[in-house]
């Protein structure tokens, strides 16, 4: 009985007090916990599709929320880059050693073939300033209590005019994340299945990325090492040093 | 003159078997030329129709940013107020049909297609009540119904339905960008299926209703492109300039590109075509040519005897070498009368019956805007270079080699065998 009064003042308390955050502050809390200073990822990314399965191995470097060298390790992709800067988002292939600027219709290109766009590499800019956001209640995703949390685009230079995100209320990382077109339609499902504590702070390690309009495929990104606020060299995140 | 006439006709009528041998050859080659030169000119007309009529129009009018981004279809650079030019242009008894055009990725779903898939390709938004009186779309669909206004279905070509093994009532989802950029989604199903001569728009073009684009796209009434019939494809350059100054007093800012502007990627193409069918015409004249040369000079050879007994009695070289003229410009004549017949008589079949090139070139991308029945056309100009090169060709040789028969001495003529 003592129990089951503190589970009802448990169900009472509890939203009064999630409801206390407000959607900006969840967001700022989100950004603080998935922007680092600087941080190298080890990583592998699995993307199967109708035709199988392929793995292919990388490497990430980022600064803040601008800059971003993406440097792929596996046979078939190696030395391939992708930079990312403030405006610009630029590749190259060691094979043409060329640098390519992605804009216009490249950036709805796939990346190696993933479920993920070049476009989806873009947008430094923080979260705030190109979607206004609201609080729509608290579900639970995988077990844990997240914030429900509505956006829709106030700047025209975003991909995704409508998001929805699941952000763990206690850990403030995103569970899961739908982004949808225009008219409404889900259009991508990520879902992190596994967080683990990096340096002190809480990374998802785990995350699935699913086109869900193509629905047929789904790509895995695995993070094998990572570390955090390291001294990094900032020409790596320079056009004049990606082709070397 | 009437002696060396008459010399020249009994000549060619002593000789008849070498005569119409030789005739023969000219007229297979002269033949084969006109035929050729009938069929590829039949192709070229019937791809630039197939240009205008389902691609191109003779016209079209533009924002005068679009045309330097135009690979990447941008909604950024539009006609924002399309009515205007459209009611101006109907004053002018000129028929248009506003369209947009955007990029999209085609989304499909096994069951009911064969399996699951997408695909890239060009989404072009038509105003399904003005859209035929510019471009003859209406016309070719095989199986279903042509668009109305509003609806969310969408047109796909045979080439690409047989692909993707859709039918009509399929359902699909484009997938493409609002003019702000943002991701945007159409659910439609298939409402009918076309088949048209052009492969370019057969297998890499969908339709779907200009106010159903207009909504998703978000265009406010903005159109990417307002399409002009104009009475007379050759003079499309001069009239779309003319078109472009006075449109400037309604809708300032528009570009006006005939069709050849709009086409100028095929029109170069067409050209390097163009060069190497004149290459196969040039083979097809220099095996004449080889043949033709080669009856004469074996006939002026054969008759060095002959020609010998002339000169010890008395006729002078040029006489002797006007008479041998005269019967190889009889041959040429001959010859060319009978390739022109048998060039007409080929080119009436290629022109009314035409090849069908469907089973062979399949969806193979030729270039040309032709797929199945290739057809010739008429070319009167060929048929009378033919004819003209046919006599030309045959006296000329026969000049060469009278000069040579002619250069030896009467007794070395004489005692040749």
């Amino acid at each position: 009985m003592k129990r089951l009064v503190i589970t009802a003042l448990m169900l009472i308390v509890i939203p009064s007090s999630v409801f206390a955050v407000s959607a900006e502050e969840i967001i700022r809390k989100l950004e603080e916990n998935t922007v680092f200073e600087t941080s190298r990822v080890d990583g592998d990314m699995i993307i199967r599709d109708r035709f199988g399965t392929k793995k292919s191995s990388f490497i990430s470097y980022s600064r803040g929320t601008d800059d971003m060298l993406v440097e792929f390790t596996s046979v078939e992709e190696e030395g391939m880059k992708i930079l990312r800067t403030k405006d610009e988002l630029y590749l190259f292939f060691p094979e043409a050693e060329e640098t390519i600027r992605m804009q216009g219709a490249a950036l709805k290109e796939s990346v190696i073939g993933s479920d993920m766009s070049y476009e989806d590499m873009t947008g430094g800019k923080g979260l705030l300033a190109s979607y206004n956001v609201t609080l729509e209640g608290t579900e639970e995703v995988g077990g844990y209590p997240c914030y429900r949390v509505g956006m829709k685009a106030v700047r025209r230079d975003v991909p995704y005019y409508s998001q929805t995100m699941w952000i763990d209320t206690t850990l403030f990382i995103y569970r899961r994340v739908h982004k949808f077109s225009r008219s409404g339609k889900l259009l991508k499902n990520i879902t992190i299945s596994e967080i683990r504590e990096v340096s002190g702070r809480q990374v998802p390690v785990r995350m699935v990325l699913e086109d869900t309009v193509k629905g047929n495929s789904s790509t895995e990104f695995i993070v094998r090492g990572m570390k955090i606020d390291i001294p990094l060299d900032p020409g790596i995140f320079s056009l004049e040093e990606l082709s070397w | 003159m009437k002696f060396l006439l008459r010399l020249a006709w009994k000549n060619l009528s002593r000789y008849r078997k070498r005569t119409i041998i030789t005739a023969a050859a000219l007229a297979v080659g002269l033949g084969a030329y006109i035929f050729m030169d009938s069929w590829i000119l039949g192709i070229e007309k019937e791809s630039e129709r197939n240009l205008v009529w389902y691609e191109t129009s003779s016209a079209r009018a533009l924002d005068d940013g679009y045309w330097e981004q135009k690979d990447r279809l941008p909604l950024k650079y539009t006609i924002d107020e399309p009515e205007a030019v459209l009611g101006w242009l109907a004053g002018k008894k000129i028929p248009a049909a506003p369209r947009t055009v955007f990029g999209g990725e085609l989304i499909m779903h096994k069951d009911p297609f064969l399996e699951d898939g997408s695909l890239t390709l060009r989404v072009l938004a038509i105003d399904p009540v003005k859209d035929d009186t510019v471009f003859r779309l209406k016309e070719t669909i095989e199986a279903g119904r042509y668009l109305e206004p509003g609806e969310e279905k969408i047109l796909i070509g045979a080439w690409l339905a047989a692909d993707l093994g859709a039918e009509v009532g399929y359902p699909l989802t484009v997938v493409t960008r609002t003019r702000d950029g943002y991701y945007q989604t159409i659910d439609v199903e298939i409402a009918g299926i076309f088949n048209c001569p052009n492969p370019a728009i057969n297998k890499g073009t969908v339709f779907i209703p200009l106010d159903t684009a207009d909504r998703y796209l978000e265009m406010n009434g903005a159109v990417t492109e307002i399409n002009l019939r104009l009475p007379e494809r050759e003079d499309a350059d001069a009239l779309a300039a003319a078109l472009e100054s006075d449109l400037a007093g309604v809708a300032p800012g528009l570009d006006v590109k005939s069709w050849r502007d709009l086409a100028e990627d095929y029109l170069a193409f067409a050209g390097m075509k163009k060069s190497a069918s004149n290459i196969i015409l040039i083979l097809v004249f220099i095996i004449a040519a080889v043949g033709i040369s080669n009856t004469m000079i074996m006939a002026i050879n054969e008759r060095t005897k002959e020609l010998g007994m002339m000169r010890a009695l008395g006729m002078k070289d040029s006489e002797i070498r006007l008479a041998f003229l005269l019967e190889a410009g009889g041959i040429g004549f001959i010859g060319a009368v009978m390739g022109v017949v048998l060039g007409v008589v080929l080119s009436y079949w290629i022109v009314s019956r035409g090849v069908d090139m469907g089973g062979l070139i399949g969806d193979m991308d030729i270039g040309y805007r032709v797929h199945g029945l290739f057809r010739g056309a008429w070319h009167p100009e060929a048929m009378v270079t033919a004819f003209i090169f046919g006599i030309v060709l045959t006296v000329l040789v026969s000049f060469l080699s009278t000069g040579r028969a002619l250069r030896r001495g009467i007794a070395d003529s004489l005692r040749y065998s």
